[in-house]
């Protein structure tokens, strides 16, 4: 089974912390990669693609020294092994045009601006990583009871995701 | 462990900054649990394969006096389904395709073993009337087996006269100069008549097979058209805003849905009917657990009530139907309702007792509109009908499976059901249930069945012992397996009691089928005991160790009450088969 991961990418080590502390109870079912600037986020998707793992939710800060943000998300949404990875801008300063840009070209799921509440974000990942899930796999049942379960259930009475056995 | 990895990363990356450490540690960390994961699971998958190999071959090599080698095959090829099923290192719909597959191969006259004609000799007249000559070889143990067509016809017993050098002289019945004997009468292929291969495919188009086939577009199709959840507003509007009142008409509109739709579709429904109640309750008040539990608790008792309410009713009624039995749709109903509806009571009281409502008041929010588009009233119509029919089969006398034909097609010429709706079945739990039928009619027709019964005595304990002790092996197995596995691991073994000497009679083998398929419904207890459940706990309301005592509690309850009934009312209402 390959393991789908939750990246986090921020410039700031407090920060970058602090979000995946946040997101600590996804830890058991989604491990959870937190990278420092772009470069090392592109390392680790191409390690996991290589494993044959997956990147299910990215969490990306926009302005960080070297590249930014936005451009990395574009970059990912136009490549094959992470197109369907939802992806969250989470910053609290991208101008208009690159919060445009992240809409039109890298297909962005989600903006949350900074500071957030931890309970917000907690929602905010399920939520993208419930559409993650019943996007990409076939077998729903090791992720009931950490994802949406009211999406979840209304998704399996809709497709018949799980049947009598 | 933490700080091994960081000292580690410390030696490797000396020139890194910190936090680059960090991330390096944190790599390193998810990768070793990945690889524990994945190398879990791929241990749990190789064990389960090879035992599931190692388990055929016991019956090959272990000397089972009486037990000729087809059915040593059959034994074979149940005891690693049975495994396959039990660890599931593949999907348990695949094992019942392998187990189809494998029957043909192995005791079927055309796959690699029986495919080869025996070598037979003419039966040579004696000097007496009615005595024969043959080669020694082709007796063994008093007995000669006729072939057709270079397969066993029958096997005859004979009196032997004569023991020559090498010829023997016999006498027997019903031999003529153009009986073809075995010239081998120990040849392994001698004592079985291989069934056509057909016999196995046809378990996918085994009338039940078609009844659940309605049963899935019918429900597919309700799903499309919002029906289950029209009729679950309809339903549940009576019930008021009391908590108690709200409880029993959960468990009320689940049992009565999930009686004709999958328990599975039906908790997925319900799951989005509570979400509304349950966030509205304060985070410790215990209605919260009751609301969440009588979905699953619903789904799984009325998946009992119709015999197309859940896949191990179809299982049982197959087998049944194998023997030449055939309970109507509305006489199931007749046993299984009391019963449902007795345990829904008893399922309310339970959880009204154990986890009491603080508020007095609950607002039920049951929005929605009823769909009044043409084709949806065409399938209101229809359900209706073919409820109806399925009903009052006793009345005009077509058979269940046949009105299932008629609701197929009535379903896809009004277009109420379309090409997508057909791919959309279930096929997988068809071919489940098809894989068992399959097995069934291996057991049964290569004499492993009769080896079973012949080989324990169950004189010792009685009918009402083997209907006791059936319903509570199944009820074990269902907490921990599917409840088709344990259906069908159990409707084999369950069936072939009806020579026994203890079941007599076609109703007493129903009522002790009825037992089975209710043991194998019953099974609750465990998050894994059924997607109901799974799909309940997801909802993360309630915890494991409240499900369980659930659980266990109506499991229990329902086997004492499904014996009460197999001891009163079920044989009255089986009187007739």
């Amino acid at each position: 089974m390959s393991a789908i991961y939750i990246l986090c990418l921020e410039d700031e080590p407090e920060v970058l912390d602090n979000v995946v502390r946040d997101l600590g109870e996804f830890e058991d079912t989604f491990p959870i990669e937190a990278a420092g600037s772009v470069q090392e986020a592109r390392k680790i998707v191409a390690d996991l693609t290589v494993r044959g793992d997956r990147v299910g939710v990215i969490l990306c800060d926009h302005i960080m020294p070297g590249e930014d943000g936005v451009s990395f998300l574009v970059e990912l949404a136009d490549r094959e092994e992470t197109v369907a990875t939802r992806k969250i801008l989470l910053t609290a300063q991208a101008g208009l045009e690159s919060t445009i840009e992240a809409i039109n070209k890298a297909h962005l799921h989600y903006y949350v601006a900074k500071p957030w509440k931890k309970a917000e974000l907690v929602q905010i990942v399920k939520a993208q990583m419930t559409e993650y899930v019943l996007g990409q796999e076939s077998d729903i049942r090791p992720f009931l009871g950490v994802l949406d379960s009211e999406r979840l259930a209304s998704a399996i009475r809709q497709k018949g995701l799980l049947t009598d056995e | 462990m933490i700080w091994f990895i960081c000292c580690w990363s410390d030696a490797v990356h000396e020139q890194c900054s910190i936090d680059e450490r960090m991330v390096a540690a944190m790599q390193a960390l998810a990768k070793r649990r990945y690889f524990c994961r994945r190398g879990k699971v791929n241990l749990k998958k190789t064990v389960g394969l090879v035992l599931a190999v190692l388990v055929f071959f016991i019956p090959l090599v272990v000397p089972i006096p009486g037990l000729q080698f087809a059915a040593r095959l059959t034994m074979g090829i149940f005891m690693s389904a049975a495994v396959l099923w039990m660890l599931e290192p593949i999907p348990i719909y695949s094992t019942s395709m392998l187990v189809i597959f494998l029957e043909i191969m192995l005791i079927s006259g055309q796959g690699l073993l029986f495919n080869r004609p025996m070598a037979g000799v003419s039966a040579v007249p004696g000097t007496v009337e009615g005595t024969w000559v043959v080669d020694a070889a082709s007796i063994s143990d008093g007995t000669v087996y006729t072939l057709e067509e270079g397969r066993l016809g029958k096997a005859v017993p004979v009196e032997v006269l004569e023991i020559g050098t090498e010829r023997v002289t016999f006498k027997a019945e019903g031999l003529s100069e153009a009986t073809l004997l075995a010239s081998d009468a120990t040849d392994w292929r001698v004592q079985y008549k291989p069934l056509p291969y057909k016999n196995f495919f046809n378990a996918l188009s085994n009338p039940v097979v078609i009844l659940f086939l309605a049963g899935f577009l019918l429900a597919g199709a309700s799903v499309k058209f919002d029906l289950d959840k029209t009729l679950t507003r309809f339903f549940l509007r009576p019930f008021g805003t009391r908590p108690a009142m709200i409880v029993l008409g959960l468990l009320l509109a689940t049992a009565t849905l999930s009686a004709f739709m999958s328990n599975t579709a039906t908790t997925a429904m319900m799951v989005t009917v509570i979400m509304p109640i349950i966030s509205q309750l304060k985070g410790d008040d215990p209605l919260r657990k009751a609301v969440a539990l009588a979905i699953p608790v619903g789904a799984n008792i009325g998946g009992i009530a119709t015999p197309i309410g859940t896949p191990p009713n179809a299982v049982v009624l197959a087998a049944l139907q194998g023997s030449g039995i055939s309970i109507p749709f509305g006489t199931w109903m007749v046993l299984a309702l009391p019963f449902a509806l007795f345990l829904l009571f008893a399922a309310w009281l339970l959880l009204i007792k154990l986890f009491p409502a603080q508020e007095a008041n609950v607002t039920l929010v049951l929005k929605g509109k009823v769909n009044k588009s043409g084709k949806a009233v065409m399938l209101y119509v229809l359900f209706g009908v073919v409820a109806v029919l399925w009903m009052t089969e006793q009345q005009h006398g077509l058979s269940s499976n046949i009105v299932a034909m008629l609701a197929i097609v009535a379903l896809t010429v009004t277009g109420v059901v379309n090409k997508e709706d057909i791919r959309a079945v279930p096929w997988d739990v068809l071919w489940l249930f098809s894989g068992g039928i399959a097995l069934g009619e291996a057991v049964s027709q290569t004499g492993l069945a009769a080896w079973f019964v012949n080989s324990i005595n169950f004189e010792t304990v009685g009918y009402m012992g083997v209907v006791i002790l059936i319903g509570l092996v199944g009820l074990a197995m269902a907490n921990f397996l599917s409840h088709t596995v344990t259906a069908t691991l159990l409707a084999p073994l369950a069936i072939s009691l009806q020579y026994s000497g203890v079941v007599n009679g076609a109703s007493a083998i129903a009522v002790l089928m009825v037992m089975v398929a209710i043991g194998s419904n019953m099974g609750m207890s465990l998050p894994i005991s059924t997607p109901p459940n799974a799909i309940a706990m997801g909802t993360g309301t309630f915890e494991t160790k409240d499900l369980a005592k659930v659980g266990v509690t109506i499991g229990l309850l329902g086997f004492v009450i499904a014996v009460v009934l197999a001891k009163t009312m079920w044989p009255m209402v089986l009187q007739s088969l």
